[in-house]
Protein backbone atom coordinates (compact mmCIF):
# COMPACT_ATOMS: atom_id res chain seq x y z
CA UNK A 1 0.00 0.00 0.00
CA UNK A 2 2.91 2.21 1.14
CA UNK A 3 5.11 1.34 -2.22
CA UNK A 4 2.24 1.49 -4.40
CA UNK A 5 1.32 5.32 -2.49
CA UNK A 6 5.05 6.07 -3.04
CA UNK A 7 4.88 4.75 -6.70
CA UNK A 8 2.13 7.39 -7.30
CA UNK A 9 3.67 10.45 -5.69
CA UNK A 10 6.87 10.02 -7.41
CA UNK A 11 5.12 10.45 -11.05
CA UNK A 12 4.27 13.76 -9.98
CA UNK A 13 6.61 15.40 -11.18
CA UNK A 14 6.64 13.65 -14.59
CA UNK A 15 2.75 14.38 -14.46
CA UNK A 16 3.03 17.74 -13.16
CA UNK A 17 2.56 19.42 -16.33
CA UNK A 18 -0.50 17.84 -17.67
CA UNK A 19 -2.34 18.08 -14.35
CA UNK A 20 -2.25 21.81 -14.48
CA UNK A 21 -3.84 21.54 -17.82
CA UNK A 22 -6.33 19.07 -16.51
CA UNK A 23 -6.65 20.18 -12.96
CA UNK A 24 -9.41 22.75 -13.91
CA UNK A 25 -11.72 20.81 -16.26
CA UNK A 26 -11.72 18.05 -12.95
CA UNK A 27 -12.72 20.88 -10.64
CA UNK A 28 -15.38 21.61 -12.87
CA UNK A 29 -16.68 18.31 -12.93
CA UNK A 30 -19.75 19.41 -10.46
CA UNK A 31 -21.00 16.53 -8.07
CA UNK A 32 -17.95 14.02 -9.72
CA UNK A 33 -15.44 16.56 -8.32
CA UNK A 34 -17.24 17.49 -5.21
CA UNK A 35 -17.38 13.49 -4.57
CA UNK A 36 -13.44 13.26 -4.92
CA UNK A 37 -12.67 16.82 -3.45
CA UNK A 38 -11.29 18.10 -6.57
CA UNK A 39 -13.52 21.32 -6.54
CA UNK A 40 -11.89 22.13 -3.20
CA UNK A 41 -8.39 20.80 -3.91
CA UNK A 42 -6.03 21.35 -7.18
CA UNK A 43 -4.48 18.37 -8.56
CA UNK A 44 -1.87 20.33 -9.89
CA UNK A 45 -0.54 20.71 -6.44
CA UNK A 46 1.43 18.28 -5.02
CA UNK A 47 -0.97 18.35 -1.57
CA UNK A 48 -4.21 18.36 -3.33
CA UNK A 49 -2.63 15.35 -6.11
CA UNK A 50 -1.85 13.81 -2.68
CA UNK A 51 -4.83 14.35 -1.38
CA UNK A 52 -7.24 13.24 -4.55
CA UNK A 53 -5.09 10.44 -5.98
CA UNK A 54 -3.32 8.69 -2.62
CA UNK A 55 -5.20 9.31 -0.34
CA UNK A 56 -7.97 8.13 -2.10
CA UNK A 57 -6.07 4.83 -3.05
CA UNK A 58 -5.32 4.61 0.66
CA UNK A 59 -8.16 4.89 1.95
CA UNK A 60 -9.96 1.95 0.11
CA UNK A 61 -6.76 0.37 0.59
CA UNK A 62 -6.69 0.64 4.38
CA UNK A 63 -10.01 -0.58 4.85
CA UNK A 64 -9.90 -3.54 2.84
CA UNK A 65 -6.46 -3.87 4.29
CA UNK A 66 -8.57 -3.63 8.09
CA UNK A 67 -10.95 -5.97 7.00
CA UNK A 68 -8.85 -8.56 5.48
CA UNK A 69 -6.92 -8.61 8.78
CA UNK A 70 -9.88 -8.96 11.30
CA UNK A 71 -12.29 -10.94 9.91
CA UNK A 72 -9.93 -14.20 9.92
CA UNK A 73 -9.03 -13.56 13.31
CA UNK A 74 -10.90 -15.67 15.37
CA UNK A 75 -13.43 -17.41 12.96
CA UNK A 76 -9.93 -19.31 11.72
CA UNK A 77 -9.35 -20.54 14.61
CA UNK A 78 -12.73 -22.70 13.92
CA UNK A 79 -12.42 -23.21 10.45
CA UNK A 80 -8.35 -24.40 10.52
CA UNK A 81 -9.38 -26.33 13.65
CA UNK A 82 -6.82 -25.14 15.51
CA UNK A 83 -9.17 -24.12 17.94
CA UNK A 84 -9.08 -27.43 20.01
CA UNK A 85 -5.37 -27.02 20.40
CA UNK A 86 -5.49 -23.05 21.56
CA UNK A 87 -8.68 -22.98 23.24
CA UNK A 88 -7.63 -26.25 25.94
CA UNK A 89 -4.42 -24.38 26.90
CA UNK A 90 -4.97 -23.20 30.24
CA UNK A 91 -5.83 -19.85 28.88
CA UNK A 92 -9.32 -17.64 29.00
CA UNK A 93 -11.39 -17.30 26.09
CA UNK A 94 -11.23 -13.51 27.04
CA UNK A 95 -7.70 -13.19 27.14
CA UNK A 96 -6.88 -15.05 23.77
CA UNK A 97 -9.76 -12.53 22.48
CA UNK A 98 -7.89 -9.64 23.73
CA UNK A 99 -4.56 -10.92 22.95
CA UNK A 100 -5.55 -11.27 18.98
CA UNK A 101 -7.77 -7.53 19.36
CA UNK A 102 -4.28 -5.95 20.38
CA UNK A 103 -2.27 -7.87 17.90
CA UNK A 104 -5.02 -6.46 15.48
CA UNK A 105 -4.68 -2.76 16.81
CA UNK A 106 -0.77 -3.20 16.39
CA UNK A 107 -0.63 -3.87 12.95
CA UNK A 108 -2.84 -1.12 11.98
CA UNK A 109 -0.85 0.93 14.01
CA UNK A 110 2.59 -0.67 12.13
CA UNK A 111 0.80 -0.60 8.80
CA UNK A 112 -0.20 2.83 9.39
CA UNK A 113 2.86 4.12 10.39
CA UNK A 114 4.79 1.84 7.80
CA UNK A 115 2.84 3.78 4.55
CA UNK A 116 3.13 7.24 6.57
CA UNK A 117 6.92 6.69 6.10
CA UNK A 118 6.84 5.93 2.14
CA UNK A 119 4.46 8.72 1.29
CA UNK A 120 7.07 10.64 4.00
CA UNK A 121 9.98 9.51 1.47
CA UNK A 122 8.09 10.21 -1.79
CA UNK A 123 7.08 14.35 -0.61
CA UNK A 124 10.95 14.21 0.30
CA UNK A 125 12.23 12.34 -3.05
CA UNK A 126 9.78 14.99 -4.86
CA UNK A 127 11.91 17.90 -3.11
CA UNK A 128 8.81 19.25 -2.23
CA UNK A 129 8.01 20.66 1.64
CA UNK A 130 6.36 17.90 3.59
CA UNK A 131 2.72 19.14 4.85
CA UNK A 132 3.77 17.19 8.38
CA UNK A 133 -0.01 18.66 10.13
CA UNK A 134 -2.43 17.53 7.40
CA UNK A 135 -0.13 14.29 7.04
CA UNK A 136 -0.21 13.79 10.42
CA UNK A 137 -3.80 14.38 10.76
CA UNK A 138 -4.72 12.43 7.91
CA UNK A 139 -2.82 9.06 8.58
CA UNK A 140 -4.62 9.57 12.57
CA UNK A 141 -7.91 9.74 11.08
CA UNK A 142 -7.17 6.46 8.67
CA UNK A 143 -6.00 4.70 11.67
CA UNK A 144 -9.23 5.54 13.20
CA UNK A 145 -11.46 4.73 10.18
CA UNK A 146 -9.59 0.70 9.99
CA UNK A 147 -10.10 0.67 13.39
CA UNK A 148 -13.82 0.82 13.06
CA UNK A 149 -13.97 -1.39 9.92
CA UNK A 150 -11.47 -3.44 12.02
CA UNK A 151 -14.08 -3.24 14.93
CA UNK A 152 -17.09 -4.48 12.91
CA UNK A 153 -15.55 -7.17 11.27
CA UNK A 154 -13.91 -8.43 14.51
CA UNK A 155 -17.17 -9.05 16.08
CA UNK A 156 -18.24 -10.48 12.31
CA UNK A 157 -15.10 -13.00 13.00
CA UNK A 158 -16.14 -13.79 16.84
CA UNK A 159 -19.84 -14.78 15.70
CA UNK A 160 -18.92 -17.07 12.26
CA UNK A 161 -16.88 -20.72 12.08
CA UNK A 162 -15.93 -19.70 8.50
CA UNK A 163 -14.28 -16.75 7.15
CA UNK A 164 -16.78 -14.55 5.88
CA UNK A 165 -13.70 -12.08 3.75
CA UNK A 166 -15.90 -11.35 1.39
CA UNK A 167 -18.85 -9.73 3.96
CA UNK A 168 -15.59 -7.98 5.60
CA UNK A 169 -14.40 -6.32 2.40
CA UNK A 170 -18.36 -5.53 1.64
CA UNK A 171 -18.44 -3.56 4.49
CA UNK A 172 -15.13 -1.73 3.89
CA UNK A 173 -16.52 -1.00 0.50
CA UNK A 174 -19.73 -0.01 1.62
CA UNK A 175 -18.82 2.66 3.44
CA UNK A 176 -16.29 3.99 1.23
CA UNK A 177 -18.99 4.24 -1.58
CA UNK A 178 -21.80 5.37 1.14
CA UNK A 179 -19.08 8.21 2.01
CA UNK A 180 -18.79 8.81 -1.99
CA UNK A 181 -22.82 8.91 -2.14
CA UNK A 182 -23.15 10.98 0.61
CA UNK A 183 -20.85 13.47 -0.95
CA UNK A 184 -22.78 13.67 -4.05
CA UNK A 185 -26.79 13.35 -2.65
CA UNK A 186 -27.73 16.36 -0.98
CA UNK A 187 -30.23 13.87 0.82
CA UNK A 188 -27.37 12.44 2.09
CA UNK A 189 -24.98 14.50 3.07
CA UNK A 190 -26.58 14.98 6.44
CA UNK A 191 -26.32 11.23 7.54
CA UNK A 192 -22.57 10.68 5.85
CA UNK A 193 -20.88 10.39 9.64
CA UNK A 194 -22.36 6.77 9.21
CA UNK A 195 -19.09 6.17 7.04
CA UNK A 196 -15.64 6.53 8.93
CA UNK A 197 -14.75 7.72 5.54
CA UNK A 198 -16.79 11.14 6.92
CA UNK A 199 -13.95 11.75 8.89
CA UNK A 200 -10.73 10.30 6.87
CA UNK A 201 -11.62 11.97 3.57
CA UNK A 202 -7.94 13.08 2.47
CA UNK A 203 -9.25 16.22 0.71
CA UNK A 204 -11.00 17.20 3.70
CA UNK A 205 -8.21 17.52 5.74
CA UNK A 206 -5.80 18.76 3.28
CA UNK A 207 -8.19 21.55 2.69
CA UNK A 208 -8.76 22.31 6.19
CA UNK A 209 -12.57 21.33 6.03
CA UNK A 210 -14.69 21.34 9.06
CA UNK A 211 -14.63 17.35 10.02
CA UNK A 212 -17.51 16.36 11.74
CA UNK A 213 -16.67 15.53 15.37
CA UNK A 214 -19.34 13.81 15.63
CA UNK A 215 -18.29 10.79 13.44
CA UNK A 216 -15.47 10.76 14.93
CA UNK A 217 -17.31 9.76 18.21
CA UNK A 218 -19.42 7.43 16.48
CA UNK A 219 -16.57 6.28 15.43
CA UNK A 220 -15.31 5.60 18.55
CA UNK A 221 -18.24 4.10 20.04
CA UNK A 222 -18.53 1.84 17.38
CA UNK A 223 -15.06 0.48 17.89
CA UNK A 224 -15.85 0.38 21.84
CA UNK A 225 -19.38 -1.34 21.13
CA UNK A 226 -17.33 -3.89 18.98
CA UNK A 227 -14.78 -4.84 21.67
CA UNK A 228 -18.00 -5.68 23.92
CA UNK A 229 -20.21 -7.57 21.02
CA UNK A 230 -17.07 -9.84 20.13
CA UNK A 231 -16.36 -10.71 23.86
CA UNK A 232 -19.98 -11.21 24.46
CA UNK A 233 -20.85 -13.35 21.45
CA UNK A 234 -17.55 -15.17 21.54
CA UNK A 235 -17.29 -16.43 25.11
CA UNK A 236 -20.86 -17.82 24.82
CA UNK A 237 -19.96 -19.37 21.85
CA UNK A 238 -19.89 -23.23 21.17
CA UNK A 239 -16.43 -23.82 19.24
CA UNK A 240 -16.43 -26.24 16.65
CA UNK A 241 -13.79 -29.08 16.47
CA UNK B 1 -10.49 -43.27 45.68
CA UNK B 2 -11.27 -39.25 45.06
CA UNK B 3 -13.78 -39.39 41.68
CA UNK B 4 -11.40 -37.10 38.93
CA UNK B 5 -14.24 -36.60 36.55
CA UNK B 6 -17.71 -36.21 37.68
CA UNK B 7 -20.33 -35.84 35.22
CA UNK B 8 -24.06 -35.08 36.86
CA UNK B 9 -27.28 -34.75 34.49
CA UNK B 10 -25.39 -33.34 31.36
CA UNK B 11 -27.38 -32.11 28.61
CA UNK B 12 -26.69 -30.34 26.01
CA UNK B 13 -28.75 -29.87 22.78
CA UNK B 14 -27.52 -27.88 19.59
CA UNK B 15 -30.57 -26.40 18.88
CA UNK B 16 -33.34 -28.40 17.98
CA UNK B 17 -30.59 -31.44 17.41
CA UNK B 18 -29.74 -33.84 20.03
CA UNK B 19 -26.62 -33.90 21.84
CA UNK B 20 -26.21 -35.71 24.69
CA UNK B 21 -29.17 -36.53 27.16
CA UNK B 22 -29.27 -36.78 30.92
CA UNK B 23 -25.57 -38.49 31.32
CA UNK B 24 -24.10 -39.06 34.38
CA UNK B 25 -21.03 -41.17 35.43
CA UNK B 26 -17.09 -40.54 37.36
CA UNK B 27 -13.81 -41.38 36.44
CA UNK B 28 -12.10 -42.35 39.65
CA UNK B 29 -8.37 -41.29 40.19
CA UNK B 30 -6.10 -44.61 38.35
CA UNK B 31 -8.97 -45.46 36.32
CA UNK B 32 -8.38 -45.84 32.48
CA UNK B 33 -11.79 -45.31 31.38
CA UNK B 34 -13.29 -46.34 28.45
CA UNK B 35 -15.48 -43.95 26.55
CA UNK B 36 -17.17 -46.10 24.13
CA UNK B 37 -20.20 -45.37 21.38
CA UNK B 38 -19.81 -44.94 17.97
CA UNK B 39 -20.36 -41.92 15.68
CA UNK B 40 -22.11 -39.35 16.84
CA UNK B 41 -23.48 -41.36 20.13
CA UNK B 42 -22.08 -38.33 22.20
CA UNK B 43 -18.81 -39.22 23.52
CA UNK B 44 -17.17 -35.82 21.49
CA UNK B 45 -19.91 -33.32 22.92
CA UNK B 46 -19.77 -34.84 26.50
CA UNK B 47 -15.61 -34.57 26.56
CA UNK B 48 -16.07 -30.98 25.10
CA UNK B 49 -18.49 -29.89 27.63
CA UNK B 50 -15.82 -31.13 30.03
CA UNK B 51 -12.98 -29.14 28.48
CA UNK B 52 -15.28 -26.16 28.57
CA UNK B 53 -15.17 -25.78 24.73
CA UNK B 54 -19.10 -25.96 24.38
CA UNK B 55 -21.85 -24.69 26.94
CA UNK B 56 -24.23 -26.79 28.11
CA UNK B 57 -27.67 -26.18 28.90
CA UNK B 58 -27.80 -28.02 32.36
CA UNK B 59 -26.23 -30.49 34.64
CA UNK B 60 -22.59 -30.35 36.71
CA UNK B 61 -19.32 -31.39 35.36
CA UNK B 62 -16.13 -30.78 37.91
CA UNK B 63 -12.61 -32.27 37.12
CA UNK B 64 -10.50 -32.19 39.63
CA UNK B 65 -12.56 -30.86 41.55
CA UNK B 66 -12.98 -27.44 39.59
CA UNK B 67 -16.40 -26.29 37.92
CA UNK B 68 -15.68 -27.01 34.41
CA UNK B 69 -17.67 -24.14 33.17
CA UNK B 70 -15.87 -21.51 35.86
CA UNK B 71 -12.90 -23.19 36.36
CA UNK B 72 -11.40 -23.70 32.55
CA UNK B 73 -7.82 -22.50 33.20
CA UNK B 74 -6.78 -24.44 36.43
CA UNK B 75 -8.67 -27.80 34.95
CA UNK B 76 -6.55 -27.09 31.83
CA UNK B 77 -3.54 -26.55 33.85
CA UNK B 78 -3.87 -30.28 35.08
CA UNK B 79 -5.51 -32.02 31.79
CA UNK B 80 -3.68 -33.21 28.87
CA UNK B 81 -5.85 -33.60 25.90
CA UNK B 82 -5.14 -34.93 22.70
CA UNK B 83 -8.39 -34.34 20.22
CA UNK B 84 -9.74 -36.71 17.41
CA UNK B 85 -8.43 -35.09 14.85
CA UNK B 86 -5.10 -33.13 15.97
CA UNK B 87 -4.33 -29.58 14.36
CA UNK B 88 -2.05 -26.94 14.83
CA UNK B 89 -0.45 -23.98 13.00
CA UNK B 90 1.01 -24.96 9.92
CA UNK B 91 4.12 -22.21 9.49
CA UNK B 92 5.63 -23.26 12.24
CA UNK B 93 7.82 -26.36 13.84
CA UNK B 94 6.67 -29.14 16.08
CA UNK B 95 9.27 -27.53 18.39
CA UNK B 96 7.80 -24.21 18.54
CA UNK B 97 4.26 -26.11 19.03
CA UNK B 98 5.59 -27.80 21.81
CA UNK B 99 7.39 -25.02 23.92
CA UNK B 100 4.00 -22.76 22.73
CA UNK B 101 1.97 -25.23 25.40
CA UNK B 102 4.60 -25.40 27.38
CA UNK B 103 4.87 -21.77 28.10
CA UNK B 104 1.47 -21.28 28.27
CA UNK B 105 1.27 -24.12 31.29
CA UNK B 106 4.32 -22.02 32.38
CA UNK B 107 6.68 -24.85 32.85
CA UNK B 108 9.63 -26.52 31.75
CA UNK B 109 8.80 -29.76 29.83
CA UNK B 110 12.20 -29.09 27.49
CA UNK B 111 13.41 -32.82 29.40
CA UNK B 112 9.68 -34.79 28.79
CA UNK B 113 9.31 -32.77 25.34
CA UNK B 114 12.86 -34.77 24.59
CA UNK B 115 11.94 -37.59 26.39
CA UNK B 116 8.59 -38.66 24.69
CA UNK B 117 9.97 -37.16 21.09
CA UNK B 118 12.51 -39.69 21.07
CA UNK B 119 9.80 -42.30 22.23
CA UNK B 120 7.56 -41.80 19.37
CA UNK B 121 10.00 -40.95 16.55
CA UNK B 122 8.88 -37.46 15.94
CA UNK B 123 11.63 -34.74 14.49
CA UNK B 124 11.22 -31.86 16.70
CA UNK B 125 12.43 -29.61 13.86
CA UNK B 126 9.43 -30.57 11.24
CA UNK B 127 7.14 -27.69 10.15
CA UNK B 128 3.75 -28.90 10.73
CA UNK B 129 2.98 -28.44 7.50
CA UNK B 130 5.21 -31.12 6.33
CA UNK B 131 3.88 -33.83 8.95
CA UNK B 132 1.74 -36.89 7.94
CA UNK B 133 -1.80 -37.63 9.63
CA UNK B 134 -0.11 -40.09 12.22
CA UNK B 135 2.98 -37.75 13.07
CA UNK B 136 0.85 -34.85 14.16
CA UNK B 137 -1.27 -36.56 16.00
CA UNK B 138 2.07 -37.50 17.76
CA UNK B 139 2.87 -33.89 18.11
CA UNK B 140 -0.89 -34.14 19.69
CA UNK B 141 0.19 -36.62 22.27
CA UNK B 142 3.80 -35.07 23.18
CA UNK B 143 1.69 -31.73 23.76
CA UNK B 144 -1.17 -33.33 25.60
CA UNK B 145 1.94 -35.22 27.84
CA UNK B 146 4.91 -33.02 28.34
CA UNK B 147 3.46 -31.52 31.30
CA UNK B 148 2.53 -34.81 32.98
CA UNK B 149 -0.58 -33.85 34.14
CA UNK B 150 -3.21 -35.26 36.10
CA UNK B 151 -5.46 -36.53 34.19
CA UNK B 152 -4.80 -37.80 30.31
CA UNK B 153 -8.66 -36.86 28.10
CA UNK B 154 -7.43 -38.97 24.69
CA UNK B 155 -10.11 -38.95 21.65
CA UNK B 156 -9.76 -41.51 19.52
CA UNK B 157 -5.69 -41.64 20.20
CA UNK B 158 -4.39 -44.46 18.07
CA UNK B 159 -6.07 -43.23 14.77
CA UNK B 160 -3.01 -43.25 12.26
CA UNK B 161 -0.52 -44.30 14.21
CA UNK B 162 1.13 -47.80 13.13
CA UNK B 163 0.70 -50.76 15.83
CA UNK B 164 4.42 -50.18 17.22
CA UNK B 165 3.36 -46.29 18.55
CA UNK B 166 0.36 -48.09 19.44
CA UNK B 167 2.17 -50.12 21.68
CA UNK B 168 4.46 -47.68 23.24
CA UNK B 169 1.43 -44.72 23.75
CA UNK B 170 -0.06 -47.59 25.77
CA UNK B 171 3.24 -48.51 27.52
CA UNK B 172 3.30 -44.47 28.16
CA UNK B 173 -0.31 -44.03 29.58
CA UNK B 174 0.11 -47.47 31.84
CA UNK B 175 3.48 -45.91 32.99
CA UNK B 176 1.92 -42.52 34.08
CA UNK B 177 -0.98 -43.73 35.24
CA UNK B 178 1.39 -46.43 37.69
CA UNK B 179 2.68 -43.07 39.14
CA UNK B 180 -0.79 -41.53 39.50
CA UNK B 181 -2.30 -40.23 36.78
CA UNK B 182 -5.91 -41.09 35.67
CA UNK B 183 -7.30 -41.38 32.18
CA UNK B 184 -10.68 -40.86 29.57
CA UNK B 185 -9.93 -42.84 26.37
CA UNK B 186 -12.52 -42.50 24.60
CA UNK B 187 -12.52 -45.01 21.62
CA UNK B 188 -14.01 -47.49 18.86
CA UNK B 189 -11.67 -49.70 18.96
CA UNK B 190 -12.78 -52.23 21.67
CA UNK B 191 -9.80 -54.46 22.23
CA UNK B 192 -8.21 -50.79 23.54
CA UNK B 193 -10.81 -50.79 26.11
CA UNK B 194 -10.37 -54.42 26.29
CA UNK B 195 -6.52 -54.70 26.50
CA UNK B 196 -6.42 -51.30 28.64
CA UNK B 197 -8.87 -50.17 30.40
CA UNK B 198 -10.39 -50.93 33.67
CA UNK B 199 -13.84 -49.25 33.71
CA UNK B 200 -15.98 -48.04 30.96
CA UNK B 201 -19.31 -46.28 29.79
CA UNK B 202 -20.74 -47.17 26.84
CA UNK B 203 -22.61 -43.81 25.28
CA UNK B 204 -25.77 -44.56 22.74
CA UNK B 205 -27.88 -41.79 20.77
CA UNK B 206 -27.06 -39.08 22.94
CA UNK B 207 -27.58 -41.48 26.00
CA UNK B 208 -25.33 -43.20 28.51
CA UNK B 209 -26.42 -46.72 28.32
CA UNK B 210 -23.96 -48.58 31.21
CA UNK B 211 -20.73 -47.53 33.37
CA UNK B 212 -18.94 -50.23 34.96
CA UNK B 213 -15.80 -52.15 35.58
CA UNK B 214 -15.42 -54.18 32.06
CA UNK B 215 -14.57 -57.05 34.57
CA UNK B 216 -18.00 -56.71 36.09
CA UNK B 217 -19.08 -56.24 32.08
CA UNK B 218 -18.03 -59.65 30.63
CA UNK B 219 -18.51 -61.19 33.37
CA UNK B 220 -22.16 -60.51 34.18
CA UNK B 221 -24.97 -62.55 33.79
CA UNK B 222 -24.94 -63.49 30.01
CA UNK B 223 -22.46 -66.11 28.03
CA UNK B 224 -21.65 -67.65 24.87
CA UNK B 225 -22.63 -70.77 25.20
CA UNK B 226 -22.01 -72.73 22.46
CA UNK B 227 -23.16 -76.82 22.04
CA UNK B 228 -24.10 -79.55 20.16
CA UNK B 229 -27.94 -80.14 21.01
CA UNK B 230 -29.32 -82.94 19.51
CA UNK B 231 -26.98 -83.22 16.62
CA UNK B 232 -27.46 -79.39 16.13
CA UNK B 233 -24.51 -77.23 16.67
CA UNK B 234 -25.49 -73.84 18.76
CA UNK B 235 -23.55 -70.35 19.56
CA UNK B 236 -25.93 -68.01 21.29
CA UNK B 237 -25.37 -65.01 24.01
CA UNK B 238 -27.95 -66.64 26.33
CA UNK B 239 -28.89 -64.02 29.24
CA UNK B 240 -30.72 -66.14 32.04
CA UNK B 241 -29.43 -68.00 35.01
CA UNK B 242 -27.79 -70.95 34.27
CA UNK B 243 -29.96 -72.82 36.75
CA UNK B 244 -32.46 -71.54 34.06
CA UNK B 245 -30.51 -72.68 31.29
CA UNK B 246 -30.00 -76.19 32.61
CA UNK B 247 -33.92 -76.35 33.23
CA UNK B 248 -33.86 -75.49 29.32
CA UNK B 249 -31.39 -78.41 28.27
CA UNK B 250 -33.41 -81.33 30.39
CA UNK B 251 -34.64 -83.76 27.71
CA UNK B 252 -32.34 -82.64 25.51
CA UNK B 253 -29.62 -84.74 24.03
CA UNK B 254 -26.20 -82.61 24.45
CA UNK B 255 -23.37 -83.82 22.27
CA UNK B 256 -20.72 -81.18 23.71
CA UNK B 257 -20.93 -77.74 25.52
CA UNK B 258 -18.82 -74.72 26.09
CA UNK B 259 -20.07 -72.21 28.41
CA UNK B 260 -18.09 -68.93 28.79
CA UNK B 261 -17.77 -65.25 29.17
CA UNK B 262 -18.94 -63.01 26.02
CA UNK B 263 -16.32 -60.49 24.80
CA UNK B 264 -16.08 -56.76 25.00
CA UNK B 265 -17.28 -57.21 21.08
CA UNK B 266 -20.00 -58.88 21.86
CA UNK B 267 -21.30 -56.62 24.76
CA UNK B 268 -20.98 -53.57 22.81
CA UNK B 269 -23.05 -55.48 20.04
CA UNK B 270 -25.29 -56.32 22.48
CA UNK B 271 -26.15 -52.95 23.16
CA UNK B 272 -25.83 -51.57 19.85
CA UNK B 273 -27.54 -54.55 18.38
CA UNK B 274 -31.19 -54.31 18.66
CA UNK B 275 -34.18 -52.37 20.34
CA UNK B 276 -35.11 -52.14 23.96
CA UNK B 277 -31.83 -52.59 25.18
CA UNK B 278 -31.31 -54.62 28.73
CA UNK B 279 -29.08 -52.80 30.57
CA UNK B 280 -29.96 -55.25 33.47
CA UNK B 281 -28.71 -57.89 31.34
CA UNK B 282 -25.53 -57.18 32.77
Amino acid sequence: MGGLGLICLLLYKSMEGSMLVIADSFASMGAFADAFGMSTLSIGTVGGYFATEIGTIHGLGSGMFAACLATPLLSKEEEAHTADFTYTLPVSRQRVLHAKALYMVCSLLLFTFVCFLFYLAGFLLLGEAVPYPELIHFMCAQLLMDLVIAGICYVISACTRKTKLGIGIGIAMFFYAYDLMSRILPALRKYKLFSPYSFANATDIFAHKKIPTAGISLGIFVILLSFLFSQILYIRKDLSC
Amino acid sequence: MSSVIEICHLTKRYGKQRGVSDVSFTVEQGDIFGFLGPNGAGKSTTIRSLLGLIHYQSGQLRVLGYDAKKEHTHIMQQVGYLPSETWFYPNVTVNDILKLAAEARRCDCSEERQFLCDKLQLDMHRKISDLSLGNRKKVGIVCAMQHRPRLYIFDEPTSGLDPLIQSIFFDLIHKHVEEGATCLLSTHVLSEVRDHCNRVAIMKDGRLLCCNSVAHLTRGHSKRIRMIRDGIKLDYLYHGSLDDLYKELEGHHIGDILIEEPSIEEIFMHYYGGEGTDVDAF
